[in-house]
C-alpha cells in the first residue's frame, strides 16, 4: 500500500547528524533544507501489514512459522492476543539518490541518508496510524519493536519478509546478511492488547538508530527514549 | 502465434495454494514434491475453466529463495512441470516455465552482481527446458536489469519462446522505477516473444499502462491483473470474478492478446474472461519507429538534438589514462557527474588505453557510471570484445560507437548490436579510409544501413557519423562533412552523430570555431553531438538552435540557462556568522577556508601560495593540517557537526589537488606519508562511516586505497600485500557483518603480511575489536587520524 507524509522531523535529521545544539552555518542549513525537499520527491513509501492471533503456548503465531524469541518480546505481548507484523521502506529510488549525491558532495550524501532515516520513521507513524484505523476499534497497540531490538534476533527478519512477501508487496528484499533493502526500511511487529499499553523499552538496543546513531558511536545518547 | 486470436493463460497459484492450506511463508514450490495433487488439481481446475497457457509452480524455485527448503533447485523446478503435465495430458495446453524475481536485488539497487543472476536463471531454465516446459515466462519483475539477465540466460541455454512481464505501479513505474517505455524499449531489442504487464494492480489501473505499451512495441502483448487489493484482516480481494473480466474488454482494443489473471483470480475468473472476449479479435498495434536508447528510469527520445558527453576517453589525457591504469574509478566517475550535469543526455565511455584489458575494464567503469548517473550510454571501442563485454552489463539500451563500411567490422559487430538490441553509429570511412566527397560518404552510409537491416536491425537504430576533419589541415572537407550529412539525412532518414570538436585542431580560439561548426552542422540534420558538455559556448549554441528552430518553446530553457548564469560570476560571499567568527582573526585565510569550508576559496589561496614559492609539503603541514586538527577538535567537543566536519574535509581536498596536480607537472616528490586501505567488509554495505574516514585521512596526507563495501577477505588480503600496505582499516555496521570482519582479520594474520589493523563500526567496541584481533579500535574518523599517526609515526 502506498501512503503520503507531508514532512518529517527536521531535528530529528540534526539529531542523526550529531548535531548537539550549536549554531548551524547557513551553508549547512540550506544543504539540510534541500536535502529535505529532494527527500520529499524521491521518496515511494510503501508499507504492508497482516494481523495474526499469537499461540501464546508455543509462542507462535497462528498459521505461520514464526517464533516470538527472545524474553523482551514475551514482556511486550504480554497483554495481547494478536500482533500485526508490518513492513514499510521509502523506495529505492531514495537510496540510488542517496549512492548518486556521493560523487558530487559527501557532505549531501550524508544528510540525505539522515533525511531518510527521519522519514521512515514518519513512515511508520503514519502506517501504524492508519493501521490503527482500520478495524481496530477500542484496541491498544503496543510499542513498534524490530528484530535487533534487546533480545529480539534480527534473524526474524526472514520471516517477516517471507510471511508478508515484502519483496512483491512493497519491493523489500534481504540481504544474506540480513539487510535490508532498500535501505531506509522497517520490519516492525505490533502487539494489539484490549488495555492501554505503555511504553516499556527505552534505551538504545530498542532503537531503530541503533546500527547507525552518532550519538552513540560517540558514547553518547539522543535523550529521545 | 496467430497474433490477433486472444490466447488465454492462468490465473493465481499462490492465491489457490493459499485456501488449500499453505501457511503464508513457506515455500510453494515444495509442493510440488510433497502434495503433488493439490499442484495437479489447480492446474487442471484452469485447463477445464479454458486457459490455453498454465504457469507452472515454479515462480521462486531459484537457489537463493529455496536455501533451506531442503531440495535442490532442478528437483523443484522439474516436479512443477511434471506437475503441469500431467494436468495437462491430453490437451494441447502450453506449459510455461514460470520465473520469477530471485528476491535479493541486482547492482546497483542491491548486492547481487549480474553474473550471479544469470547463473541463478540459468540453473532453472535449464532443469526447466530439460523437463519439458514449452515456453518460460519471467513475471512480476520490478528491476530491467534483472529482467536481462534472466532473458540472456534464457537466450543462451535454452531454445525456449520468451515471455516477460513486469510490475507497476498507479505511478507507471517499478519499485525501481522502470517506466513502461524502458520496459518496451529493452525487451523489443532483446527480441522477446511475448511481453506485457502482470500483478501489483487492478485491471483498470493497468489499463493506462497497456495503452501506452501498445504503441511502443509490436510484439504480442500480455496482461494478468490483480483482482483489486486484497483485505489485511481477511485476504480477501476486492474485484469478483465478472467485474475483472468487463474491466478487462476494453484491453482487446488496444491489441493486447494474451489474457489472464493474478493473485486474487481463481478459474472462475478465467471462465469470464473467455465468456466476455472468445467473440473478439485483438486488434492491430505498431511501434512508433522513433529512435530511443535508456536506462531503466531514463529514456531519451531522440527527437530533437540530444548532447552525447565525450569527457570518458583517454585519448590524449594522461590523467585519466592515469586513472584507467590505477583502477581509480572516483576518478572516471567524476567526469561522468560532471557531464551530467552540465546537461550530457547520453555519455561516451572509450576506456582504450595501451596496456589495459579494455574488455575487463570498460565492465568495471559502466558499472561505476551507472550507479551514479541515469544516463543512457554509448559504448566506445575498436575491440569487438570489449564492446560486446560492455553490451552484456550495460543495464538499459546503449548505443555502439562504432562500425564503418569495412565488412569485417560490419560482420563482427553488427551480429552484437543485434543479440543485445543496441544502437549502432556508422561512420562513413571504409578499407580506402574517409572519402574525399560527400557522394562517397553517402555510399558508404547507405550500405551501411543496407548490412544492418540485413542483420535485422532496425532503421531508427542506425545512426551515421560523416566525420570531421581538421579545418587548418584539409580546409575544403569541412563542407563535405556538412553535405554528406545533408543528404543522409533527407535521403535515408537517419540519426546522424558528429564528433564536433576536431574541427578546430591547430587554430587559436578553437571554441569559436568549434561552436561556429555546431551549429552548421545541426542546421544540416546533426541531433547527436558529440561534445564536451562542460564547455559552455558548446552548450549556448546548441541551446540558441533549439530556439531559433522552435523547439526550446517559449525559449524557456534558454531563458532558465541564462538565469542561472550569473550566479558563477558570484565569488564573493556574503559574510556569514559562523561558528568560527570568533576565532578566525589571526588565522591564515587557507585555514580559515577550510574552517568555513570553502573550496573555491581554498583552491584559488592554495594556487597563489604555490606561486608564492611555498612547497606542497610546507602548505601541507603549516596550513592544512593545523586546520583540520582545529575541526577535529571543534568536533570532538560537540562544536561542530558532522556536515560541518565534512564539509572542512572535502574544501581541504580541493587544495590538495591542486598540490598533486603541481606534483604530477613538476615530478616532486609525493607528499604521501604512507597507503593505507579501507574496506567495509563482505556481507555489509554500510560505507558512510567508511567514507567519511577516507576524506579525513587522504586530508592528513595519507594514500588511501578504498576497496568499497562488501568486500571479501581475499581482497584485502592481496590488496595489501600487493601494494605493500601497512594499516588496513575495516569497517562493520551489522551483528551479522562481524563475523566477515573477523574472518578478514583472520586472514591477514595467517598471510603473514607485515601490517596493523584498526576496525570501527557501530557495533564494535574496544573490548570486542581486541577479541577479535584488531591492533586497533576507533570510534571515529578523528580517532583513525591518531590511529594513523602512530602508525607512520608523522
Amino acid at each position: 500500500m502506498e501512503l503520503q507524509i507531508s514532512e518529517f522531523n527536521r531535528n530529528e535529521v540534526l539529531l542523526y547528524l550529531g548535531w548537539r545544539g550549536t549554531e548551524i552555518d547557513e551553508d549547512v542549513a540550506v544543504a539540510i533544507n534541500n536535502a529535505i525537499k529532494i527527500t520529499m520527491n524521491k521518496i515511494h513509501p510503501r508499507f504492508i501489514w497482516k494481523e495474526f492471533p499469537i499461540d501464546k503456548s508455543s509462542w507462535t503465531l497462528v498459521d505461520t512459522d514464526f517464533g516470538l524469541k527472545g524474553n523482551d518480546i514475551k514482556v511486550l505481548l504480554s497483554d495481547c492476543d494478536s500482533v500485526i507484523l508490518m513492513c514499510a521502506t521509502l523506495g529505492a529510488e531514495m537510496d540510488l539518490e542517496i549512492t548518486k549525491a556521493k560523487p558530487r558532495s559527501l557532505t549531501n550524501s550524508i544528510i540525505l541518508d539522515s533525511c531518510g532515516s527521519a522519514a521512515i520513521e514518519t513512515v511508520c507513524d503514519e502506517a501504524t496510524k492508519i493501521i490503527s484505523n482500520d478495524g481496530f476499534v477500542n484496541k491498544h497497540f503496543t510499542d513498534r519493536f524490530s528484530p535487533g531490538y534487546g533480545d529480539f534476533p534480527i534473524e526474524c527478519q526472514k520471516d517477516f519478509i517471507k510471511i508478508l512477501d515484502t519483496s512483491r508487496q512493497i519491493g523489500l528484499t534481504l540481504t544474506e546478511s540480513l539487510i535490508m533493502i532498500p535501505r531506509k526500511s522497517v520490519t516492525a511487529i505490533i502487539g494489539v492488547a484490549n488495555t492501554p499499553q505503555t511504553k516499556r523499552f527505552r534505551g538504545c538496543a530498542y532503537c531503530s538508530m541503533f546500527e547507525n546513531c552518532t550519538y552513540r558511536k560517540a558514547g553518547g545518547y539522543c535523550g529521545k527514549t | 502465434m496467430e497474433k490477433h486470436k486472444i490466447q488465454y493463460l492462468d490465473g493465481a497459484m499462490g492465491t489457490m495454494l493459499q485456501k488449500a492450506g499453505l501457511k503464508p511463508g513457506r515455500c510453494p514450490e515444495i509442493l510440488n514434491i510433497t502434495d503433488r495433487n493439490t499442484v495437479v488439481s489447480i492446474h487442471k481446475q484452469y485447463i477445464e475453466a479454458g486457459s490455453q497457457y498454465i504457469y507452472s509452480n515454479t515462480f521462486g524455485a531459484n537457489r537463493y529463495k529455496i536455501k533451506d527448503s531442503g531440495y535442490s533447485v532442478d528437483e523443484l523446478v522439474s516436479a512443477g512441470i511434471s506437475c503441469a503435465k500431467e494436468a495437462s495430458m491430453g490437451t494441447d495446453t502450453k506449459i510455461c516455465l514460470d520465473i520469477g524475481p530471485i528476491g535479493q536485488l541486482l547492482e546497483p539497487y542491491g548486492p547481487l552482481p549480474f553474473l550471479e543472476a544469470y547463473d541463478i536463471f540459468k540453473e532453472m531454465l535449464i532443469s526447466g527446458e530439460k523437463a519439458g516446459a514449452d515456453l518460460v515466462v519471467f513475471e512480476t519483475f520490478t528491476d530491467l536489469y534483472e529482467v536481462k539477465a534472466a532473458v540472456l540466460a534464457a537466450k543462451e541455454n535454452t531454445s525456449l519462446p520468451v515471455f516477460v512481464t513486469m510490475s507497476f505501479e498507479l505511478s507507471g513505474r517499478t519499485f525501481t522505477g522502470c517506466s513502461v517505455q524502458a520496459m518496451a524499449t529493452v525487451l523489443n531489442g532483446l527480441a522477446v516473444d511475448a511481453m506485457g504487464i502482470n500483478c501489483s494492480l487492478a485491471p483498470f489501473e493497468i489499463y493506462p499502462m497497456a495503452k501506452e505499451l501498445s504503441s511502443l512495441t509490436d510484439l504480442p502483448i500480455i496482461v494478468k491483473a490483480n483482482a483489486g487489493l486484497p483485505d489485511p484482516k481477511t485476504g480477501l480481494y476486492s474485484i469478483d470474478a465478472k467485474e475483472f473480466a468487463q474491466e478487462l474488454i476494453p484491453f482487446v482494443d488496444l491489441g493486447v492478446s494474451f489474457l489472464g489473471g493474478c493473485c486474487g483470480t481463481s478459474p472462475e475468473y478465467i471462465k469470464e474472461i473467455i465468456n466476455e472476449t472468445s467473440s473478439k479479435i485483438a486488434s492491430e498495434h505498431y511501434k512508433t519507429g522513433q529512435s530511443v536508447v535508456c536506462a531503466p528510469t531514463n529514456v531519451v527520445v531522440i527527437d530533437g538534438v540530444k548532447v552525447i558527453g565525450e569527457r570518458i576517453n583517454p585519448t590524449g589525457k594522461k590523467r585519466f589514462s592515469q586513472a584507467i591504469r590505477e583502477n581509480d574509478l572516483d576518478y572516471v566517475i567524476k567526469q561522468a557527474v560532471e557531464q551530467a550535469d552540465a546537461g550530457a543526455d547520453i555519455l561516451d565511455v572509450n576506456v582504450g588505453v595501451p596496456e589495459v584489458n579494455e574488455a575487463e575494464t570498460i565492465v568495471k567503469v559502466i558499472r561505476a557510471i551507472q550507479s551514479v548517473t541515469d544516463l543512457p550510454l554509448q559504448i566506445d571501442s575498436s575491440s569487438v570484445e570489449a564492446l560486446e563485454a560492455g553490451l552484456r552489463v550495460v543495464n538499459g539500451k546503449a548505443i555502439i560507437n562504432s562500425v564503418n563500411g569495412e565488412k569485417d567490422k560490419l560482420e563482427k559487430i553488427l551480429p552484437i548490436v543485434k543479440k543485445y538490441g543496441a544502437a549502432v553509429i556508422g561512420l562513413t570511412m571504409d578499407e580506402k579510409g574517409i572519402p574525399k566527397t560527400a557522394e562517397e560518404r553517402f555510399i558508404i552510409a547507405e550500405r551501411i544501413l543496407k548490412e544492418a537491416l540485413k542483420y535485422g536491425i532496425p532503421k531508427e537504430d542506425v545512426f551515421i557519423d560523416c566525420l570531421t576533419l581538421t579545418v587548418s589541415a584539409e580546409q575544403d572537407k569541412a563542407v563535405e562533412t556538412l553535405k554528406a550529412m545533408r543528404r543522409i539525412k533527407n535521403e535515408l532518414g537517419l540519426h546522424l552523430v558528429l564528433g564536433v570538436s576536431n574541427i578546430s585542431f591547430g587554430l587559436p580560439n578553437r571554441e569559436l570555431i568549434t561552436s561556429g561548426f555546431l551549429m552548421l552542422a545541426m542546421e544540416n540534420g546533426l541531433d547527436l553531438p558529440i561534445v564536451n558538455p562542460n564547455v559552455e559556448s558548446i552548450m549556448d549554441t546548441i541551446r540558441v538552435f533549439n530556439v531559433i528552430y522552435n523547439r526550446d518553446k517559449n525559449a524557456e530553457k534558454y531563458i532558465e540557462a541564462c538565469s542561472n548564469k550569473p550566479k558563477v560570476e558570484m565569488v564573493v560571499k556574503s559574510p556569514v556568522t559562523t561558528s568560527f567568527e570568533s576565532d578566525s582573526f589571526d588565522l591564515h585565510p587557507l585555514v580559515t577556508s577550510v574552517l568555513k569550508g570553502l573550496k573555491d576559496e581554498c583552491r584559488q589561496i592554495t594556487i597563489e601560495l604555490l606561486e608564492s614559492g611555498k612547497t606542497e609539503m610546507e602548505i601541507i603541514n603549516t596550513y592544512l593540517i593545523p586546520a583540520l586538527d582545529i575541526v577535529g577538535s571543534k568536533y570532538e567537543k560537540g562544536e561542530l557537526f558532522l556536515p560541518q566536519l565534512i564539509n572542512s574535509a572535502t574544501s581541504a581536498t580541493e587544495s590538495f589537488d591542486v598540490l598533486k596536480t603541481q606534483i604530477a607537472k613538476n615530478g616532486s616528490k609525493s607528499v604521501s606519508k604512507g597507503k593505507i586501505i579501507v574496506a567495509t567488509v563482505k556481507g555489509d554495505i554500510h560505507d558512510i562511516g567508511k567514507n567519511i574516514v577516507k576524506t579525513i585521512l587522504e586530508n592528513y596526507g595519507y594514500t588511501l586505497i578504498d576497496l568499497g563495501k562488501d568486500v571479501p577477505p581475499e581482497l584485502v588480503v592481496k590488496t595489501a600485500t600487493k601494494e605493500d600496505v601497512k594499516l588496513i582499516g575495516l569497517s562493520a555496521l551489522m551483528t551479522t557483518t562481524l563475523a566477515s570482519m573477523k574472518e578478514t582479520i583472520d586472514l591477514l594474520h595467517k598471510s603473514n603480511h607485515e601490517c596493523e589493523i584498526w576496525v570501527g563500526g557501530a557495533v564494535l567496541t574496544p573490548e570486542y575489536a581486541k577479541e577479535m584481533g584488531a591492533d586497533y579500535y576507533a570510534k571515529d574518523a578523528m580517532e583513525s587520524v591518531e590511529i594513523a599517526k602512530k602508525v607512520f609515526g608523522k
